[in-house]
């Protein structure tokens, strides 16, 4: 590796993973500001459009900081999308201008991706209204800005559901488009960007323009899973299914290399509706199984559940107990452990969304309990996407790095369905290039809490996880932002170098999401 | 604010408020939200930068139980309104001339053990109030306060200050009460801090408590959930009335949280005719893709709003007997 003599402005080799950092310069994980220049012609040329720019620093404070906490930026002003024509007039305006736009969805992201230095920040959650259900077809036309849980509240009243979204409820739809967006039932469905059947997008330029696998189909491949660089999507037709509540099973592993195989294993035979680990630390691995259906859940305890190896909550207590028994100097651990299950368990039980071993509303459920015992003033979940027969390795070295820096951390785990005819998305994408039927990701959360930790820290840790994919060729979900000096090393200069250029060429003055990826 | 709630620097921008925030459905203005305002306030806003947005929330309470974080949203938009009307007297000038005209409290047959307070609007219909009165024992058992508290309920939402001395006028009476059955949302959440020695419940809670309401109740009603005393206590009461639901097989207003939809009908911001929110538009949404054949509100205010929008039958739980 050629690395370049540490200069002012460049981080310094880490004690902890020495050479994760050297080479990438500290101006990559946190973008400079834009100078400013020509902002006010440029703000008087929105507002001769009717276009309004909050410029108030209070205001536009409320958008200094991503979910993630640690990347801080102001932008100049605030324009909150209100149609595709007003975010046509304003990407031509600021094409003109050269101006940086940043659009922002829920502001989920955790790298600064949504995080405007300077610039206009976009708020797309203006536009974030159902325009149509077709019930016969299964399909919701729906501006792109709205939350999945506010179009999963639109689309229950005809009882029917989204296919699959992140277990957030305040991702944003265009935002989740733009990078992936993983549930518990990728593995079957795939993830949300395959869900899409057409798009409308501002273009760079200001075009408006809609986009399908049949109606231009380079920018549909390129703004799916695009990271926000060739477009700003508006509107998109999602398909829609018939609502139906989960006939949920968690088993319980003191192995994750077990929990995985057998996670795999139920997803390479079709075996549930739904599957996914969520772990407390390394030690109570939980395998999440569910269904849609009485006879989907039948054929699984028939066909499969003697073949797995987990265990109920019962035994695996009566595991840790000996473990912990046996291992006294850690009882710091486990009582860390029983006091989380004490808070947490019931929370997944809630008697209004749990009924009979059957959950109502899995994304309220689990993004309630996201937020409450994951959130925090600072979240990072760096990830690694990778192939089927790569993932375990992955997991499990990523885990010892997280048992390296954090006491308490999470992990969770999931498959994702790929689409042969969507290979074209998938490029400089999540999705690893080795990939075949399936991909899996791991996403490492340490349980921050109200801590405050340096923000070196945090980067160290997450170059530490990002290294591992790069030596193992995997991917990551989260490479843009504060981690974009991963990309050319993951993806290759040949590959970012085309999707460099088509970037040029579809924005000129570079000023969409400018310093996400490129 | 209550035992437990953290203040505004505790906001992580999750945007859980939003799913809930009328304001926010109908303005998708993000500076008109919960979280608007306590971002701008971290990045060093005043209150009255903030004074529209302020002005806006129509105290439906849904945020608070939908934040992760525990803030009291709710004690924050009461404060910010009281530090508005201390900079701007004449923003609570009427609400301060209504209180200093009430009268003493007392109550009639003060020996009752339950108290009845109603709202105003239920205090201004004397043939809805004996029947709920009615509901509860009648003559003997409950006595019906003969101050509403309509003006500390409005000085609360306005921010307005409330004297000592009004305030005592007001709960002397009720202190003796063993259990105080109370029609304003409002009042619910403050009264529960003046008087912990006292029952509180809300008029919906101690209506469907009664066998008389239970039995005519049916499983075709959209049951309206009155906002502010159910997300003063949704921990407690999303239990109680998914209970009651389940019992009942009635729909009610409850978005997937399983917060109350709120139509916004009696808040200030619609009084002053200043609301960001249409009431009709809020009553539509509720009603979207539910079947039923009767809706019954607990909240008298509500009935305007939901019969503009349906030919369907709309009645207060007191009338059901």
């Amino acid at each position: 590796m050629d690395i370049p003599v540490i200069e002012p402005g460049v981080i310094p080799p880490d004690h902890v993973a020495p050479d994760a950092l050297q080479g990438i310069r500290r101006q990559q994980t946190n973008p400079k500001r834009w100078d400013g220049a020509g902002w006010t012609e440029f703000a008087e040329v929105l507002r001769s459009a009717g276009i309004e720019v909050v410029e108030q620093p209070s205001l536009r404070g409320t958008f200094a900081t991503d979910a993630g906490g640690t990347a801080y930026g102001m932008p100049h002003g605030v324009v909150i999308a209100r149609s595709a024509v007003q975010v046509a007039d304003l990407l031509r305006a600021a094409q003109a201008h050269r101006v940086p736009v940043t659009a922002r969805g829920g502001g989920l992201t955790t790298e600064g991706e949504s995080v405007a230095f300077g610039g206009v920040l976009l708020d797309m959650t203006g536009m974030s209204r159902v325009l149509a259900i077709d019930r016969e077809g299964l399909t919701v036309r729906t501006e792109a800005g709205i939350f999945w849980h506010s179009l999963a509240e639109v689309l229950r009243r005809q009882n029917l559901d989204y296919l699959s979204a992140p277990l957030n409820l305040t991702s944003s739809v265009g935002g989740t488009l733009g990078v992936g967006g993983i549930d518990v039932n990728s593995a079957r469905l795939g993830c949300s960007a395959d869900q899409a059947i057409s798009l409308q997008v501002v273009t760079p330029t200001g075009e408006i323009v809609e986009c399908s696998d049949t109606q231009n189909p380079e920018l549909f491949q390129r703004v799916i899973l695009g990271y926000g660089q060739f477009g700003v999507i508006t509107e998109a037709t999602l398909k829609v299914r018939p609502y139906t509540p989960l006939h949920l099973h968690y088993l319980y592993y003191t192995s994750l290399r077990t929990a995985i195989e057998d996670l795999q294993l139920l997803d390479r035979n079709d075996a549930s509706d739904y599957s996914g680990i969520l772990t407390m630390m390394d030690k109570v691995v939980n395998l999440l199984v569910a269904f849609d259906s009485d006879a989907r859940e039948a054929a699984f305890m028939t066909a499969w559940r003697a073949r797995l190896r987990g265990h109920g909550e019962a035994a695996v207590a009566l595991r840790m107990a000996a473990y912990y028994a046996l291992h006294p100097w850690r009882l710091g651990e486990a009582l860390f452990l029983y006091e989380r299950r004490r808070k947490l368990f019931p929370e997944f039980r809630r008697a209004e969304y749990t009924r009979g071993g059957v959950m109502f509303d899995r994304t309220v459920v689990f993004s309630r309990a996201v937020w409450k015992f994951w959130g925090g003033r600072q979240m990072v979940i760096p990830d690694l996407a990778a192939s089927e027969e790569k993932f375990v390795e992955a997991v499990l070295r990523g885990n010892a790095v997280c048992r390296k820096y954090f006491r308490h951390y999470t992990l969770y785990c999931v498959g994702i369905k790929l689409r042969e005819d969507h290979r074209a998305h998938y490029e400089l994408s999540c999705v690893p290039p080795d990939a075949r039927e399936r991909a899996y990701g791991c996403e490492f959360e340490p349980m921050i809490g109200d801590q405050v930790i340096a923000r070196d820290r945090l980067q160290s840790f997450k170059n530490e996880i990002y290294d591992i994919g790069v030596e193992l060729g995997t991917s990551y979900y989260r490479f843009g932002g504060m981690m974009k000096g991963y990309v050319r090393r993951v993806f290759g200069d040949a590959l970012v170098d085309k999707h460099l250029a088509h970037k040029r060429r579809a924005d000129p003055a570079m000023i969409l999401n400018r310093d996400v990826i490129f | 604010m209550a035992a437990g709630q953290r203040g505004y620097e505790a906001c992580t921008g999750c945007s859980l408020c939003l799913l809930a925030c009328p304001v926010w459905r109908a303005t998708r203005d993000i500076r008109l939200t919960p979280h608007g305002r306590a971002r701008a306030l971290q990045c060093g806003a005043t209150a009255d930068e903030l004074a529209a947005s302020i002005d806006a929330c129509t105290l439906c309470g849904a945020c608070e139980p939908a934040c992760p974080q525990d803030i009291g949203l709710v004690a924050m938009i009461t404060g910010l309104r009281a530090e508005l009307a201390r900079h701007a007297p004449a923003r609570v000038a009427s609400v301060r001339d209504r209180m200093n005209d009430r009268m003493a409290a007392r109550f009639a047959g003060s020996a009752a053990e339950i108290r009845l307070l109603p709202d105003r609007a239920l205090a201004a219909d004397p043939v809805l109030l004996g029947r709920v009165a009615r509901l509860f024992g009648g003559d003997g058992k409950v006595s019906v306060a003969a101050d509403d508290g309509s003006d500390i309920a409005l000085a609360l939402e306005a921010g307005a200050e409330i004297s000592e001395a009004r305030l005592e006028r007001f709960l002397v009476p009720l202190r003796g009460a063993r259990r105080l059955i109370v029609g304003d949302g409002m009042l619910v959440r403050a009264l529960r801090g003046w008087l912990p020695a006292v029952r509180i419940e809300s008029l919906g809670v101690a209506a469907t408590c009664t066998a008389a309401v239970r039995d005519r109740l049916r499983a075709s009603d959209l049951y309206v959930i009155e906002p502010r005393a159910y997300h003063a206590d949704q921990e407690r009461l999303v239990k109680y009335y998914d209970a009651l639901r389940l019992a009942l097989g009635c729909s009610m207003n409850l978005d997937l949280q399983r917060l109350a939809i709120p139509t916004t009908a009696g808040c200030l911001p619609a009084a002053l005719g200043r609301s960001s929110v249409d009431v009709r538009d809020q009553a539509r949404w509720i009603l979207e893709g539910r079947e039923f054949a009767r809706i019954v509100v607990e909240d008298l205010n509500d009935i305007a709003a939901y019969t503009a929008v349906t030919d369907k039958p709309v009645v207060h739980l007191a009338q059901l007997i």
